[in-house]
């Protein structure tokens, strides 16, 4: 598998929070490519199954969600500009002079403006941007623009990938579809290794709205064991110490009260045992993540946390180290290969 | 309709509450349907039995207020909010116990500026000349709405509790008028909406509906100097796609608008940036209920004085009818 441009394909593709129906079939037929069968739930939710070698009645859910930060339309302006809200967390200072897709009746290309250095006064350069704020402009009148586009259509940050030196990639939406390229990868591993227990594979919409999409598909499904892959803080310059963490260093294991403290022991063991570097991701409380959502699904459900380092998050150019998320789908599975024979013992402390 | 609208608004119905309002609207039901229940929580569940789909729609009957939760020894009653509250619409306004002791709102004068009014220095006054004589009235845990009056002014009604009363009332028009149907149809009226959809929850638990449909009031942006927003008051009723609890479910946001443009009747599309309703908590339960949402158009949400159109509310009836038959 060609990890790098399956990276660049993923993270091109487009679905917001809440309208991931763009993306959902392109998923189920990645999945179908592994699986025994993938469906496309009503809330876009993509779960696949990897049926094991029966020897268990245990399901183990590997979750990742798909959806990305991004925009909605909510009025024009005269003179034909856009107005938008945030979908997911974005910091106003980043969007100016962006460019834009509108998915309107057919996708529009727009660009976020910014006022001139030379006219703004002293007080405007001190002052924060505020989404609210902002417009788009595409360069057409009201008129025809209201023939394109209405209130309520999604807007997405257009952005290339590119390689950084070493092996690194930069691009938009690496959150999470890193998690998701995981995810196959996973599949591919796991079609040579033996595993007792059936494996769902979980591609999840509205995380980023807070953790919708699993809150159903966690419900559905009620796996016995869940893994969730996310992105997590990767280390910069200036970042906070104890919260982010190095690229390349390998997968950030979590461990915190929202995660099951043997099972994790178990996938540190693992980890060592089959010479994969990870790092260890200390959480006091919530991790933010759909571990959250996923370990108080009806009676409760063991979970394990796996992150990939990710640099500039909710930015067009989130960049990553391509080994972490090979290593993070080589660690899943060898646990539930090998780790998950003794699961049964492990669930009570 | 205004009639309908004013007994609904004046009754009482603080979030946890509900007894008085849930008492009202059973009554304005009658025996239009063919089950009428009460859950747990105090949820007011109306169904119109059928074998097609389940459609649940929800209104909520709770509205906001505050809560006594001290008495000094001169018989002033502190209190805490119930729902979202401004210090700012409180201030000045009268509010009245379940038992009907009314007070007056205001705050303690020794403040530096106005813009550091909080709602714990601010108290509610009924008379009383002791803490013994205050206690005879009002009990620490009393709860209290605001007083506001309902009025008709041209096409538009002005009152306290439109929200959700509006909505409502919008239920009850459809239950009232609604026409033959296999669907099996759930009116709920939940409380508790304005604590976090804590009723809406519960609710669609139990009755695990295919689809469900909110009716609640959302802001506009039609007011002087107000903050950007494509929705007007009368206007028509809007389709909601989002606020803070819930991106709709495009199929459902899809039925309404067809059956609007069905209907040849306006309507408005609705980006919400703050704020939720029924259909945040709904569509999240269990393995998930496709949801959406009809919002009436108000002004002044949250204060004694929201503002709704008679012609935003009939035409929403109009179109929840024809999208739940």
């Amino acid at each position: 598998m060609d990890v790098l441009s399956i990276l660049k394909e993923l993270s091109i593709n487009t679905a917001v929070s809440g309208n991931e129906h763009t993306m959902s079939e392109y998923i189920k037929s990645m999945f179908e490519k592994y699986c025994d069968e993938a469906a496309v739930d009503s809330f876009y939710n993509i779960l696949g199954v990897k049926k094991g070698l029966g020897n268990s009645n245990s399901k183990i859910m590997v979750s990742a969600h798909y959806d990305e930060i991004g925009f909605i339309v909510t009025g024009f302006e005269e003179g034909g500009f856009l107005r938008f809200s945030n979908i997911g967390g974005i910091d106003a200072k980043i969007l100016l002079a962006q460019e834009v897709t509108i998915h309107g009746r057919k996708p529009l290309y727009g660009i976020i403006g910014a006022k001139p250095p030379h006219l703004l006064n002293a007080e405007e350069t001190r002052k924060a941007v505020k989404i609210d704020e902002l417009v788009i402009d595409t360069g057409l009148d009201a008129e025809e623009l209201k023939k394109i586009v209405s209130i309520g259509d999604f807007i997405t940050l257009k952005a290339l990938p590119f390689s950084l030196k070493g092996n690194r990639l930069s691009s938009k939406s690496l959150d999470n579809r890193a998690g998701l390229c995981a995810l196959a990868l996973l599949l591919e591993e796991l079609s040579e290794l033996k595993h007792d227990a059936d494996v769902y594979v979980l591609a999840s919409t509205q995380e980023e709205v807070g953790l919708r999409g699993i809150q159903v598909a966690a419900y559905k499904l009620e796996p016995d064991l869940a893994i969730v892959i996310d992105a997590c803080h990767g280390e910069i310059s200036d970042s906070p110490k104890g919260e982010a963490y190095p690229l390349g260093k390998g997968p950030a294991i979590g461990i915190g009260p929202n995660l099951h403290r043997k099972l994790t022991n178990k996938i540190i063991d693992i980890a060592k045992e089959e010479n994969i570097p990870y790092q260890t991701n200390i959480e006091p409380e919530d991790t933010g993540t759909e571990a959250w959502a996923t370990q108080v699904s009806r009676a409760g459900i063991p979970t394990i946390l796996l992150s990939i380092p990710l640099r500039y998050m909710h930015t067009t150019v989130e960049t990553l180290d391509i080994s972490d998320v090979k290593n993070i789908a080589r660690l899943a599975a060898r646990f539930i290969s090998k780790g998950c024979r003794e699961v049964g013992d492990l669930w009570c402390y | 309709m205004f009639d309908l609208i004013k007994r609904l608004c004046q009754s009482f119905g603080v979030s946890g509450n509900e007894e008085d309002i849930r008492d009202v609207i059973k009554s304005e039901i009658g025996n239009k349907l063919n089950e009428v229940r009460v859950d747990a929580l105090g949820n007011l569940i109306a169904v119109k039995k059928g074998k097609g789909k389940k459609i649940m729609v929800a209104a909520h009957m709770d509205e906001i207020g505050v809560l006594a939760t001290f008495i000094d020894e001169k018989g002033f009653i502190r209190f805490s909010n119930i729902g979202g509250v401004s210090q700012f619409f409180a201030l000045g306004q009268r509010v009245k116990f379940r038992n009907g002791v009314t007070g007056a709102v205001f705050y303690e004068e020794k403040l530096d500026d106005m813009k550091n009014l909080k709602l714990s220095s601010m108290y509610i006054d009924i008379g009383a000349i002791s803490r013994e004589d205050a206690e005879k009235k009002v009990q620490i845990g009393d709860a209290a709405c605001f007083l506001g009056e309902t009025v008709q002014e041209g096409d538009v009604i002005i009152s306290k509790a439109l929200d959700d009363r509006a909505g409502c009332s919008v239920l009850l028009q459809a239950i009232k008028n609604l026409p033959e149907t296999e669907n099996e149809i759930y009116f709920v009226f939940t409380v508790q909406e304005e604590l976090g959809l804590r009723g809406a929850k519960t609710s669609a638990y139990q009755i695990l509906p295919d689809m469900a449909i909110a009716v609640d009031v959302t802001k506009t942006g039609d007011t002087p100097e107000c903050k950007p927003m494509a929705v007007k008051c009368g206007g028509g009723p809007a389709v909601k796609i989002k606020d803070n609890s819930v991106i709709c479910h495009p199929e459902v946001r899809r039925l309404l608008e067809d059956k609007a443009k069905q209907l040849n009747i306006p309507y408005q599309l609705e980006v919400l940036s703050a704020g939720g309703t029924d259909a945040g908590a709904i569509h999240l339960t269990a393995g998930g209920v496709p949801s959406g949402a009809i919002s009436i158009p108000c002004r002044n949400i949250h204060s004694p004085s929201e503002i709704v159109s008679l012609k935003d509310l009939e035409n929403a009836v109009k179109l929840l009818t024809e999208s739940i038959i």
